[in-house]
C-alpha cells in the first residue's frame, strides 16, 4: 500500500536524520513545475472563522495558516528551518533571545513587515492570548532595529522550546497594523486574513470551500508553485473518496476517507497514502482516572484496569489498524523524547483480576465495584472505544455504567464537573512537551473547566519538580533525560495515560508532489507543494 | 383573499416567540455550553482570561436576562453576534440559507413532478405491469435512506460515468457568464435535489395513485364521459385538478422535513446550505446561531404554508367560499 507503520516511520525517521537528504512520501527530487489547481481538504469539518487567534482546534489552523507564517519551521527530520527569522540565537543564560528577521518581507495589503510586528505578537498576541502558560517567563520583547527583535525571559528557556513556540500553533504572526488597539479575538479580519504567507483569501463561501490566490509578492519569488489552493469541506468520509475517485480532490490530510477505502484507492497506484507530518501534532486516545474518586484513586486499581484493557484489539479492530498500543505517556513518532523504558501494561484479564483481589476488590455479588465511565464523543472511534472498554472490564467483574455524550457535554463531564470515574479521552501533543503533555500531569494543569489539561486532579510533587526543571534546563542532553525519568514516574503512577497511538494518514494523489515534509504539515503554508501534472 | 393572508401572516407572530422560548430552553437545559466548547478549543486555561470570555460571550448572566435580550434584538431585527463564527448571526445565515432553500424547492419540483406523474400513471393503467412497477419503485424510494441514494447516486453518475460533479453548488475558480453559472449550479443540484426529492416523490405516487382512483368513481366524472369527452380530458380536467388536493395537503405537511432532510443531503454533496451550520451549532450550543436558523426556519416554513393554503383556494373553489 506504500504506507509506513509507526515502527517504520520512526526507523526512517532515524534513518533520515543520519541522512543529509531526505525522500518523503511526496517528495521528489525532479524539477518542480509552477501553476495549477490544488484542491484540498482534511478528515474534519469547516472552520468557525479562517482565523481564530487563540487557537480554535485543527480546522482554523488549518485554513489560516496558509495565509498567515511563523517565524520557524519544524521539519519530519526535526530540524527549525527559517521563515519569518533567519536567525534565533541564544543569548549565553538563555535568557533571552535575538532574532533576526527575514528582510522586504511585505503584508498581503502591501505594508511592509518589521520588528515591530514581532514586538506586537510576543507581547500583545503570543503571551496573552495564543501561548498560554508557555510563554509565562516571557518578560518583555525589544525591537533593536527594523529587523531584529530581543525576546527577554524571567528564567532560562530551553532553546528547543522557544523554537518549538515560534514554529508552533501559537506562533503566528499576525499583523500589528491591522490588529494594534482593536480587540484581536473579535477583529473581523479573522474571517479574511491578512499575513505574509504564500496564499491570500480570495473567497470564502461558507459551508463549500475557500480559495487561496497565489501570493504574487512572496518573499521567496520561487514560491508557491500552484497558482491556486482551494480547501473544500465534505462532512461525509466517504463522499471524499468519491470526489478522489471522480479526479475533484487533489490532497487530503487527517484520515479522510474511511480507513477500508485506502487500500482500494492506493491499490490503483493514483493515490499515496502517507503518515509522516504528523508527529508535531501527534493524536493519542487516553484513559483519563479520576483522582478524586476513592476506588481509582489507587494506584494498584487504575494498574489493574489497565491490564484488562486489550490495547491492540483497539488498535486493529476500532482503528483499521491506524494506531499502535502507547508504551508511557509520549507519542511514539516524538523521535527526541520517546523512550520505552517505562512500566507497560499488556493485556491480560487473569493477572488485572488477581491485582484487583490483591488490591481489595474480591467479587461479591457477582461484581467487584461500579464505575461511570465517560467516553467523549467528539470522535467516532470513542463510541467504539467506550462499548469495548465497557466490556472489558465487566470480563474482570467491573460494573460499568457508560455514557458517551456529545462534545459540549464530554466537555462538561470531564473537564468542569470532573464527573466520571474514568474518561476516554483525546489530545494531540507537540514534541516539545511542555506543556502539551506535561499540564496533564503536573499541579498546575488543574484548572477547573479548561479542556485538555489534568482533569484526573493527580498531584505529586516529584513530577511537579522534575518538569519545573524540564522547563529551564538548556542542556539539550540533560532535557532528555529528565523527559525519560518524568515518563517513567508518570506511567508508573498512571493516573491517565494514552491508549493508543494514533497513526493519521494523508491521502494523495500520485502526482501531488512534496507534501507531507514537515512535522505538521497540515499547519504548514504548502508554499512548496507542486502538481506534476 | 387578502384578509386570509393577513391572518395567516398574522399567526408567524406566535409561532416564531414560541420558536425562540423553547429551543432557547431546550439548548440551556442540555448539558455543556457555548462557553465550554470555544474555551475547550482556544485552549484557554488562564483564570483571568476565562472570566473575560465569560462576560464577552454574555453567559455571565441570568438565563432569563439572555432570553428577553435575544427576544427584544429578534424583535428589532437584530439576530446577534456569533462569537463562534465572529461575524453577526444574520450575515451567516444570509450566506448559506440561499443554498438549502434553492435546495428545498428543487427536491420539491422533482417530488412532485415524478411523484404526480407517477401517480397518475400508475392510476390510469391500474393493476398492470405499469402500476406495479411504479409502486414497486415508490416502495424502494420510500424505504431507501436519503443519504444512501446520495452516495449511490454519486458513486455512478460521478465517479463511475463522470456525468455530473461529486459535490459542492459551483465549480470553483471558474470565470462565467449567467447563463454558464445557472447551468453550472442545476448540474451541481441534480443529484442532491434528486436524492432528496425521491423520497417524497414517492410518498406523492402512493397517495396521488390512490387520490385517482377514488376520483375516477366518482359521479362528475361519470357524467363527464358520458358526456362524451375524451379519458384524456377528463383525466386532466377534472381528476387530476380533484385528485391533487390531498397532495397539496402532504406538501404542506411535509416543508419542514424537507429542510431537516436537507440537512443530511447536504452533508453528502457538501452542499453550502444552513445544514452543517446548523449540525455544528447545536453542537457547540451556539444558541443565537442555532435559534436565528430556527426562527428564519419557521418563517419560511410558515410562508410555505400560507402559499400552500392559497394553492388550496385556487384548486378548490369551495375552500375560499366557506
Amino acid at each position: 500500500m506504500g504506507i509506513l507503520s509507526r515502527r517504520d516511520f520512526l526507523a526512517a525517521t532515524a534513518g533520515a536524520m543520519a541522512a543529509s537528504t531526505l525522500h518523503l512520501g511526496g517528495a521528489s527530487a525532479a524539477t518542480p513545475k509552477r501553476g495549477g489547481t490544488l484542491v484540498a481538504t482534511w478528515g474534519g469539518f469547516e472552520p468557525q472563522a479562517l482565523f481564530v487567534p487563540p487557537g480554535g482546534g485543527s480546522s482554523p489552523y488549518f485554513t489560516s495558516t496558509k495565509v498567515i507564517e511563523r517565524l520557524l519551521k519544524l521539519t519530519v527530520d526535526l530540524k527549525f528551518e527559517p521563515v519569518l527569522a533567519t536567525e534565533v540565537t541564544p543569548a549565553e543564560d538563555f535568557r533571552s533571545y535575538r532574532i533576526k528577521l527575514r528582510e522586504n518581507v511585505t503584508w498581503h495589503d502591501g505594508e511592509p513587515f518589521t520588528s515591530d510586528d514581532v514586538v506586537f505578537n510576543a507581547l500583545e498576541y503570543w503571551k496573552p492570548i495564543s501561548g498560554g502558560v508557555s510563554l509565562n517567563a516571557l518578560s518583555g520583547a525589544e525591537a533593536l532595529d527594523k529587523h531584529t527583535v530581543v525576546l527577554k525571559f524571567n528564567a532560562p528557556v530551553p532553546e528547543f522550546f522557544l523554537k518549538s513556540v515560534l514554529a508552533g500553533k501559537s506562533g503566528l504572526v499576525i499583523p500589528k497594523h491591522i490588529y494594534a488597539g482593536k480587540n484581536i479575538l473579535t477583529n473581523p479580519i479573522n474571517n479574511a486574513p491578512i499575513g505574509t504567507g504564500p496564499f491570500r483569501v480570495k473567497e470564502w463561501v461558507r459551508g463549500s470551500h475557500v480559495e487561496y490566490l497565489r501570493n504574487e509578492k512572496y518573499w521567496d519569488p520561487a514560491l508557491p508553485y500552484v497558482d491556486r489552493l482551494v480547501i473544500r469541506w465534505w462532512r461525509d468520509p466517504a463522499s471524499r473518496s468519491a470526489a478522489f475517485e471522480a479526479g475533484q480532490l487533489d490532497l487530503a490530510t487527517f484520515n479522510p476517507i474511511p480507513a477500508p477505502d485506502i487500500p482500494r484507492l492506493t491499490g490503483s497506484k493514483k493515490f499515496v497514502a502517507e503518515t509522516k507530518g504528523y508527529s508535531n501534532s501527534a493524536w493519542v486516545t487516553t484513559v483519563e482516572f479520576n483522582n478524586r474518586r476513592d476506588i481509582v484513586k489507587k494506584r494498584e486499581v487504575r494498574h489493574a484496569l489497565m491490564h484488562a484493557i486489550d490495547r491492540q484489539f483497539i488498535a486493529e479492530t476500532v482503528f483499521f489498524g491506524r494506531a499502535a498500543p502507547s508504551t508511557g505517556a509520549i507519542h511514539a513518532s516524538n523521535a527526541l523524547f520517546f523512550s520505552k523504558d517505562v512500566p507497560d501494561y499488556p493485556f491480560d484479564a487473569r493477572k488485572a483480576a488477581k491485582m484487583l483481589d490483591a488490591a481489595g476488590y474480591p467479587v461479591k455479588g457477582g461484581s467487584r465495584f461500579s464505575v461511570s465511565v465517560v467516553s467523549a464523543g467528539w470522535f467516532e472511534e470513542n463510541v467504539k472505544i467506550g462499548q469495548y472498554v465497557k466490556q472489558a472490564l465487566e470480563d474482570v467483574d467491573v460494573t460499568v455504567n457508560l455514557t458517551i455524550p456529545d462534545r459540549a457535554t464530554s466537555l462538561k463531564r470531564i473537564y468542569t464537573d470532573y464527573d466520571y470515574d474514568i474518561a476516554i479521552s483525546n489530545n494531540s501533543g507537540s514534541i516539545e512537551l511542555v506543556p502539551s503533555t506535561t499540564q496533564y500531569y503536573t499541579t498546575d494543569g488543574i484548572v477547573k473547566g479548561a479542556a485538555f489539561r489534568n482533569a484526573t486532579g493527580f498531584s505529586d510533587a516529584k513530577v511537579d519538580d522534575i518538569v519545573a526543571q524540564v522547563a529551564v534546563e538548556t542542556d539539550p542532553k540533560k532535557r532528555v533525560q529528565l523527559v525519560h525519568a518524568f515518563n517513567k514516574l508518570v506511567s508508573t503512577e498512571a493516573p491517565m495515560l494514552p491508549m493508543v497511538d494514533l497513526e493519521p494518514v494523508t491521502i494523495a494523489r500520485a502526482d501531488v508532489r512534496n507534501h507531507s515534509t514537515t512535522a505538521d504539515f497540515m499547519g504548514e503554508s504548502w508554499s512548496d507543494v507542486w502538481l506534476d501534472r | 383573499m387578502q384578509r386570509i393572508v393577513a391572518r395567516r401572516l398574522t399567526q408567524i407572530i406566535p409561532l416564531v416567540l414560541g420558536v425562540i422560548v423553547l429551543n432557547f430552553t431546550l439548548i440551556q437545559m442540555a448539558p455543556g455550553s457555548l462557553f465550554d466548547v470555544m474555551t475547550a478549543e482556544q485552549q484557554v486555561t488562564n483564570p483571568e482570561m476565562l472570566e473575560k470570555l465569560r462576560h464577552l460571550y454574555g453567559v455571565d448572566q441570568p438565563t432569563y436576562i439572555q432570553l428577553f435580550k435575544y427576544i427584544w434584538s429578534v424583535v428589532t431585527l437584530d439576530f446577534g453576534f456569533s462569537y463562534r463564527q465572529n461575524a453577526p448571526v444574520l450575515d451567516v445565515i444570509m450566506q448559506q440559507l440561499p443554498a438549502t432553500v434553492i435546495l428545498m424547492l428543487a427536491a420539491i419540483a422533482i417530488a412532485l413532478l415524478v411523484g404526480v406523474t407517477a401517480g397518475v400513471l400508475a392510476s390510469v393503467k391500474v393493476n398492470t405491469i405499469w402500476d406495479n412497477l411504479i409502486s414497486l419503485g415508490a416502495v424502494f424510494f420510500f424505504a431507501a435512506p436519503s443519504f444512501w441514494l446520495g452516495i449511490m447516486m454519486t458513486v455512478l453518475f460521478a465517479v463511475k460515468l463522470g456525468w455530473l460533479p461529486v459535490g459542492g453548488m459551483r465549480s470553483i475558480g471558474v470565470e462565467q457568464n449567467v447563463l454558464e453559472a445557472t447551468v453550472d449550479v442545476m448540474k451541481h443540484m441534480l443529484l442532491p435535489a434528486t436524492a432528496l426529492g425521491l423520497f417524497y416523490a414517492a410518498t406523492y405516487a402512493r397517495v396521488m395513485r390512490a387520490s385517482m382512483l377514488e376520483i375516477f368513481r366518482l359521479d362528475f366524472v361519470r357524467t363527464a364521459r358520458a358526456k362524451g369527452l375524451s379519458r384524456t380530458r377528463v383525466v386532466i380536467a377534472h381528476v387530476l385538478r380533484n385528485a391533487l388536493l390531498p397532495v397539496v395537503t402532504l406538501l404542506g405537511l411535509q416543508l419542514g422535513t424537507v429542510l431537516g432532510g436537507s440537512v443530511v443531503i447536504e452533508a453528502v454533496f457538501s452542499w453550502p446550505g444552513i445544514g452543517s451550520l446548523l449540525f455544528d451549532s447545536v453542537m457547540s450550543r451556539n444558541y443565537p446561531m442555532v435559534l436565528g436558523v430556527l426562527v428564519l426556519g419557521s418563517v419560511i416554513v410558515a410562508v410555505a404554508n400560507a402559499s400552500v393554503d392559497l394553492i388550496y383556494m385556487r384548486l378548490d373553489p369551495r375552500i375560499r367560499a366557506r
